[in-house]
């Protein structure tokens, strides 16, 4: 069923092959070429496969998305003006555009960058910095995991590559922007970020998409923060309704690095996000996550978290919202190898169901190999706590607002952690349109 | 600690005790499966004809699956075809009338695992069905049972006097369809215990069946079947031992529950089958599918399992929640030491109204051994103010074993309440610390700490078997912690 499906993507693979950057680098050919015959071989990943057996993606297999390619003019940009974009952008960051998987040096903004730092294009990256790209594109992930990785690794057409040297400090965050433009189309991008020692950096990854036009993101992330580097990236998910979007991180952290993640899956109809992290001595990361669907959405988040060495730490929330006919997905893994002794891991999946169709599934997982460790996990699936909603109402409250507010409240603790106002105010804003905000008045945020 | 490693080292060393074999003349098939064995195994059993045509169609199902992969345990493929499937101790004429007739060997093997089959030594009103390689041998205190109308026998017996109620309720909880070794079982199970408490009828005393593998090569297939009708109570204790062998043995067993309305079945396990030796080498492999169906309101089932013995365990006893206000209870403690390993767990599938499930597992890893908790907590549309609270704890013992914990929790109802927890941990420096500064030894430290674990599990268990289960995981374990 998929190598069927699978193998009409690959047909349409050679049609475009050649105008894929980083034709010139003999190690990405071959990295292509590897990664083109595992998708061919087992195609996207299927419901059988254990680390997907809530999500179907065979919907995508069905539908043969179109590669954007640079050289045919976006036919339908000029619908896309400025103004609409400039909603997504968030004031005081650098900011880097990537229109249905291209970079657009146009609507873009890195005034003011500090010289040793470089962020730009993947397809520019590949020609002025082959070599730094050989030694880390495809270092952090690996290509036979599951197809949409192999799928990527092919595929891709551009994407964001950000170097930030040792001990450099970035005052502003850098914001990329994917917006994909038109309908079935597929935007497949490719991203490396690399934080050297002792450096630190923020970025904030946004998705988003025209109305509710059917398209396929499939995004890679590669991370790489070093020795005591300090790291958050930021994703904000909000492709258009019809979207289908997988976005993976696959984040490597040197010893006494850190990083944080914040996730929020808002947007697309069926959404995937892997983030898998390998933790070397001593570093930390934080995890966290918020995931609201509505209508007939799918959100699947799926983590990985994996302890290498000693005395690293981990602490990871996701929490979910799901209403309607919503299916809300969390699968967490943290795994412990046999050195890694005095791991200090905590998880925690908090769901929240408000009708009768929305579904929750939830799988944590610990794997744990050594023996002097400290990990736990925690589960809920619910509805909001009857005395929560009784005190509000023996305070004058009608039913319906007090539901509002304890439910705005519940997601409101993973907004509050965002670190960068500009974000938080988008973010906020996100949240408020997808549920009934009466009572919630946003004076009180 | 160097004091406290030796005693520890001397007991862990110690021998299983169940590990004799006991020589008798045994009828035993030649290794090998195909539908001429399972004519002949029909045969043998004087089985009615429904059964040979359930066991053949069973079997045409298994040759069409294959081997799951999908749990946490690494295990060479087993060649079926190398077992024999049929081993039993000669009997005279039609069976044993009387426990006179029973081979005096076999009545001494159980007497060493002390379980006399003799009623007047009986000191507990506990009626045991005693189950050698392939065949039942005994049943105690039948009499009295059959007064209360309580139907205790052999689940071979139960085939020839009560078909109705096979043909009913067989494969009704675990289709000979369900999975590869249930199917497995299905067409080649030989005996087994069957269980039928009439309505309104509290079983008068605990019922027990003991298992023992004795004869090589051959594999363990037993089926057992309870049901208890409207507002019944039964208590069923389940118990397991094998003799040391280098190679690995088959053990397949199918176990299902009926509950109907409200009913209670409360049933425990202490398996100690023979986990294999220092170097992972032999032991047995055992891979149970048991389920219970709480079919009528208010019934409950309740688990309560101690794994301490098996080179690799594969089950996961569940409850199917069907009627209103059904309860499924799991309790369990999972022991690996050296090489063996355990995926272990539990499904909840909750489907009537107000249905609450409760889960405490306890892991414990020592030596080499890979522990795992796998369970399912599904709440279906219907079952409106579900609940369910999980707590699943894994010590580790030693720095060369591992625990997992993978739970799976899908919820398709807003007014369900689902919480799920775990953690893991070792035995800390500091507890052990404390209780040495006490004046206890760091033997007892350990014993006392891990007890103290195990606790609310070991409280669930009949009396006879919390005593035994705190000396075999005391035995199983201590002597790992240094």
């Amino acid at each position: 069923m998929s190598t069927f499906s699978a193998s009409r993507y690959t047909t349409e693979y050679q049609a475009i092959a050649a105008t894929l950057p980083g034709q010139a680098l003999v190690w990405l050919k071959e990295l292509r070429a590897d990664a083109l015959e595992k998708f061919s071989a087992h195609g996207f990943p299927s419901p059988r496969e254990e680390e997907w057996r809530y999500t179907n993606v065979s919907v995508i297999e069905k539908k043969l998305f179109a590669t954007v390619s640079r050289e045919t003019p976006l036919p339908k940009l000029q619908v896309v003006d400025a103004e609409w974009l400039k909603s997504f952008q968030l004031e005081d960051t650098w900011s880097v555009v990537l229109i249905d998987g291209h970079f657009s040096a146009e609507f873009s903004d890195l005034d003011g960058l500090p010289e040793t730092v470089s962020v730009m294009g993947m397809a520019d990256a590949l020609t002025k910095q082959p070599e730094l790209l050989e030694t880390y594109l495809g270092r952090a992930v690996n290509n036979t995991e599951h197809g949409f990785i192999a799928f990527n690794t092919a595929w891709f057409t551009d994407g964001l590559f950000v170097h930030v040297p040792a001990k450099q400090v970035l005052e502003k965050p850098i914001q990329v922007l994917h917006i994909v433009t038109q309908s079935d189309v597929m935007a497949i991008t490719r991203n490396v970020i690399i934080i050297d020692d002792m450096a630190e950096a923020r970025i904030i990854e946004s998705f988003a998409g025209v109305g509710d036009n059917n398209y396929l993101t499939a995004a890679v992330t590669e991370v790489f923060v070093g020795r005591n580097a300090d790291h958050s990236l930021y994703k904000m998910q909000s492709e258009s309704e019809k979207a289908y979007h997988f976005g993976g991180i696959y984040i490597k952290q040197a010893q006494d690095a850190r990083f944080t993640h914040h996730n929020f899956a808002f947007g697309g109809l069926l959404a995937r996000s892997d983030i898998h992290v390998d933790l070397d001595q001593a570093s930390e990361c934080e995890l966290n996550g918020l995931y609201l669907g509505v209508n007939r959405q799918h959100i699947d988040n799926h983590t990985r978290i994996y302890h290498l060495k000693p005395h690293a730490s981990s602490r990871e929330i996701y929490k979910g919202v799901l209403g309607d006919r919503a299916r809300g997905v969390f699968q967490g893994r943290v795994i412990v190898a046999e050195d890694a002794q005095k791991t200090d891991s905590q998880m925690n999946n908090r769901n929240l169901l408000l009708s009768n169709e929305a579904e929750a599934d939830t799988k944590p997982q610990l794997e744990i190999y050594a023996d002097d460790v400290k990990c736990g996990h925690g589960v809920t699936v619910g509805q909001l706590d009857e005395k929560s909603i009784f005190y509000l109402q023996s305070r004058c409250i009608d039913e319906e607002t007090a539901r509002n507010m304890l439910t705005f409240a519940f997601a409101n603790e993973m907004v509050d952690k965002i670190k960068i106002k500009s974000l938080h105010d988008k973010v906020l804003e996100q949240v408020l349109v997808r549920f009934p905000q009466e009572g919630v008045e946003k004076s009180w945020l | 600690m160097s004091a406290s490693t030796q005693e520890i080292n001397n007991l862990i060393n110690q021998d299983y005790k169940q590990g004799f074999v006991t020589v008798l003349e045994t009828e035993t098939f030649a290794p090998g499966l195909d539908e001429e064995v399972i004519h002949r195994l029909s045969k043998v059993k004087n089985e009615p004809e429904f059964m040979l045509e359930y066991r053949l169609k069973a079997f045409r199902h298994w040759q069409t699956m294959r081997s799951p992969e999908w749990a946490f345990v690494k295990f060479d493929p087993i060649d079926y075809q190398a077992i024999s499937y049929y081993s039993a101790p000669k009997r005279k004429e039609d069976g044993p009338k009387s426990l006179d007739e029973i081979d005096p060997q076999v009545l001494e093997a159980y007497k060493k695992l002390g379980i006399p089959l003799d009623e007047q030594e009986r000191l507990a009103g506990v009626a045991v069905d005693a189950v050698f390689d392939s065949v039942s041998v005994a049943t105690t205190f039948k009499g009295k049972l059959k007064d209360a109308g309580v139907i205790f026998c052999p689940i071979s017996e139960a085939l020839r006097d009560h078909p109705d109620l096979i043909k009913q309720y067989l494969g009704s909880v675990v289709p000979h369809t369900d999975n590869y070794f249930a199917a497995l079982n299905a067409a080649v199970f030989t005996d087994g215990s069957f269980v039928y408490i009439p309505k309104g009828v509290r079983c008068p005393m605990e019922l027990s069946t003991y298992f023992r593998i004795n004869a090589a090569n051959t594999g363990q297939f037993e089926r057992t079947l309870i049901i208890a009708d409207e507002g019944s109570h039964v208590s069923y204790l389940e118990g397991c031992t094998a003799p040391m062998r280098d190679e690995n043995q088959l053990h397949a067993a199918v176990v299902e529950l009926v509950a109907m309305k409200d009913a209670t079945i409360k049933y425990s396990t202490v398996q100690n089958w023979y986990p294999g030796d220092k170097e992972g080498k032999g032991g047995i492999y055992n891979f149970v599918t048991k389920r219970a169906d709480c079919r009528g309101d208010n019934s409950k089932v309740s688990w309560t399992q101690v794994e301490t013995g098996s080179a690799i365990t594969w089950k996961y006893p569940s409850c199917i929640l069907t009627g209103d206000n059904a309860v499924g209870e799991f309790y369990s403690v999972a022991l690996t030491n050296n090489y063996q390993q355990a995926d272990t767990g539990t499904k909840m599938i909750h489907i009537g109204k107000n249905t609450r499930s409760t889960i405490i597992s306890k892991g414990i890893s020592a030596g080499k051994g890979q522990n795992t908790y796998r369970g399912l907590v599904k709440v279906l549309k219907s079952a409106a103010y579900a609940r369910n609270y999980t707590q699943c704890d894994s010590l580790l013992v030693g720095d060369k074993c591992g625990a997992h914990t993978f739970p799976y929790v899908e919820v398709k109802q807003p007014s369900a309440q689902v919480e799920h927890e775990a953690t893991t941990s070792k035995i800390s420096e500091d507890q052990l610390f404390f209780c040495q500064q006490r004046g206890l030894s760091a033997e007892d430290a350990v014993s006392m700490i891990v007890n103290g674990f195990c606790k609310a599990v070991f409280k669930e268990l009949p009396m006879e078997f919390a005593v035994e289960a705190q000396a075999l995981l005391g035995l199983s374990l201590e002597g790992s912690v240094g």
